[in-house]
């Protein structure tokens, strides 16, 4: 016995429907990310080329992941996705007007990307074969991106432990919440929640450790908020 | 460094470790919560062997509980135990064993087909079942303590139940070898992969385990049973040694009878200092300090030996010369079968 999640109808109304989402929520969360990262490269002008070069890497990824949408003859909803990401945009934009680079990173270069891998990963064995190639190119360069925040934030880690708690306070409720809001629509495209919060937490308890938090905080930091 | 993946009998025993370690966030959690937790390095040990030698280790909780098995949540089942083992790697443990239900969650569900977890492909080489220090500490629980019975294993009925599993396939090979006169009474569920191991051991009679175990003289209980059956003692052979290796325990009777001896088969008591940073200082933790799954025996033997290798990996793979080799080297860093 294999555990091999049933393939999917690609063709049928339903998934269409919730792939119009999905897909909505991955270029959007593409092109938040190409943003974030010039805003970050203007607070941390010495990394301004390495912030900048993964800025249009993310731009790529949004270009693949439109053909993901047109291969599949599905419009994205991308006012669905505005609305997805307005907390944690909001959070993102707080932070940069107040030159807290600590939180733009706990942000986009820990939970954001920590979550797309997450998703990536899970996404992969039951998307279309078209989609399934583009995902896997994207999934090789996302863990570049989680390297980058991770070694800054290792390197300034006794000055930045503090804030990243509050930060990881105000932002991780978020994404449990925004998991909750698109859980039927991953659950039609055979993606299972629990799959998926479980390699969050991997991929983000991962870097945090690699950060310079102990076990006990990392357990305590991931599971914020989870428990409802 | 070596590896222990290992997990907590109940979610109801889950929650009290995460109470008592003060996790508060995994304390009051249901089991959809467990479902979603990732494994965690939860201890850092320290092992002197009696030859002096030191090695380190790190105990890996994988979150699984067996309610994931009970209530039919194979996927999260699966996913605890390929995550641990994608954590053990990652961490640059070079030997781990698979400790508990999660080698039988390996192979029943076929999880060598998997290889790539995320950015980890899977090193199969850096994993143990440790079944054959398991076996060859049933084996040696049965040759010291039935003379202690007044049993002659030379002329006794040895049942074998779950005689086609990995480790009671490997005690019939060794039953079959050193006590060829025995009557060796072989019993499994699958009775064509039964019958193909008669033929491929030459020796042992197959019965039903009803039938099987008023004959017998010693009992090894091997078998994967969801639960424990249970035993009325006054219909067994007197004297009778029962040794019960299986996991979860086959028997799950209090046996109290003069005549009767259940042991914990596939145990260990050992001599050596094990330094647990975290996990012995709980109270039903403790006997860590002086007893041990030998599977869990056989990631630190083999970390003392620098056998960087799946030792034990596979079914019905153990020879005999491998217990053999185990067994030197288990004698020789330390452990001895539990007998009491």
């Amino acid at each position: 016995m294999v555990a091999s999640a049933a393939i999917p109808d690609y063709q049928s109304a339903a998934y269409r429907d919730a792939f119009s989402r999905i897909n909505a929520i991955v270029i959007e969360g593409e092109q938040q990310a190409a943003d974030n990262y010039i805003q970050i490269a203007e607070l941390l002008t010495d990394h301004r080329e390495e912030l900048l070069a993964l800025s249009k890497m993310e731009s790529r990824h949004k270009k693949g992941f439109e053909a993901c949408g047109r291969n599949l003859q599905v419009t994205p909803d991308l006012p669905f996705a505005k609305k997805f990401f307005e907390g944690l945009r909001a959070n993102f934009q707080k932070a940069f007007a107040a030159g807290d680079v600590v939180t733009c990173l706990l942000i986009q270069a820990l939970i954001i990307e920590a979550f797309a891998i997450a998703a990536y990963n899970i996404y992969i064995p039951v998307a279309d074969p078209f989609s399934r190639k583009i995902t896997e190119g994207v999934v090789k360069d996302e863990y570049l991106h989680l390297n980058f925040g991770q070694r800054w934030l290792k390197a300034h880690f006794p000055e930045v432990k503090d804030r990243l708690k509050e930060a990881n306070r105000e932002n991780l409720p978020l994404v449990w919440r925004m998991l909750n809001e698109v859980e039927q629509d991953a659950a039609q495209l055979g993606m299972d929640k629990a799959a998926l919060v479980e390699d969050f937490l991997i991929a983000y308890g991962d870097a945090l450790a690699e950060i310079g938090f102990t076990t006990r905080e990392v357990m305590q930091l991931t599971a914020m908020g989870l428990a409802t | 460094m070596f590896g222990l993946i290992g997990h907590l009998t109940s979610l109801e025993h889950a929650r009290s470790l995460a109470y008592e370690l003060g996790y508060w966030e995994y304390a009051e959690q249901d089991l959809d919560f467990w479902c979603m937790a990732p494994p965690q390095t939860l201890d850092e040990i320290k092992v002197r062997s009696i030859t002096g030698q030191v090695i380190e280790g790190r105990y890996i909780e994988s979150c699984f509980v067996p309610e994931m098995l009970s209530q039919n949540r194979f996927k999260a089942a699966i996913r605890k135990v390929i995550n641990a083992m994608a954590h053990a790697q990652k961490n640059g443990i070079d030997i781990t064993a698979l400790g508990g239900f999660t080698s039988i969650i390996f192979e029943n569900f076929n999880l060598e087909q998997i290889r790539d977890v995320r950015n980890v492909s899977l090193d199969f080489k850096r994993f143990t079942t440790g079944n054959t220090h398991t076996a060859y500490i049933i084996t040696r629980q049965i040759e010291l303590a039935a003379p202690e019975m007044g049993i002659d294993l030379k002329r006794a009925s040895i049942l074998v139940c779950g005689a086609t599993g990995d480790i009671g396939s490997a005690v019939c090979r060794w039953l079959a070898y050193h006590f060829p006169k025995a009557d060796l009474i072989l019993v499994a569920r699958n009775q064509q992969r039964l019958q193909e191991f008669q033929q491929e051991l030459g020796t042992g009679r197959i019965l039903p385990l009803t039938e099987g175990l008023p004959l017998a003289d010693v009992v090894v209980w091997v078998a994967s049973m969801p639960k424990g059956i249970d035993i009325n003692p006054t219909e067994l052979k007197h004297p009778c040694l029962m040794i019960d290796g299986g996991y979860p325990k086959n028997v799950s009777t209090q046996i109290q009878h003069p005549q009767v001896r259940v042991l914990q088969g596939g145990m260990v008591e050992h001599s050596l200092d094990m330094d647990w940073q975290t996990i012995s200082s709980l109270p039903d933790m403790n006997i860590l300090e002086r007893q041990m799954y030998a599977c869990f025996a056989e990631a630190m033997i083999l970390e003392f030996e620098g056998w960087h290798t799946n030792f034990s990996w596979g079914r019905n793979q153990i020879t005999l010369e491998k217990m053999a080799q185990i067994g030197a080297a288990s004698v020789k860093h330390g452990f001895r079968p539990l007998l009491h």
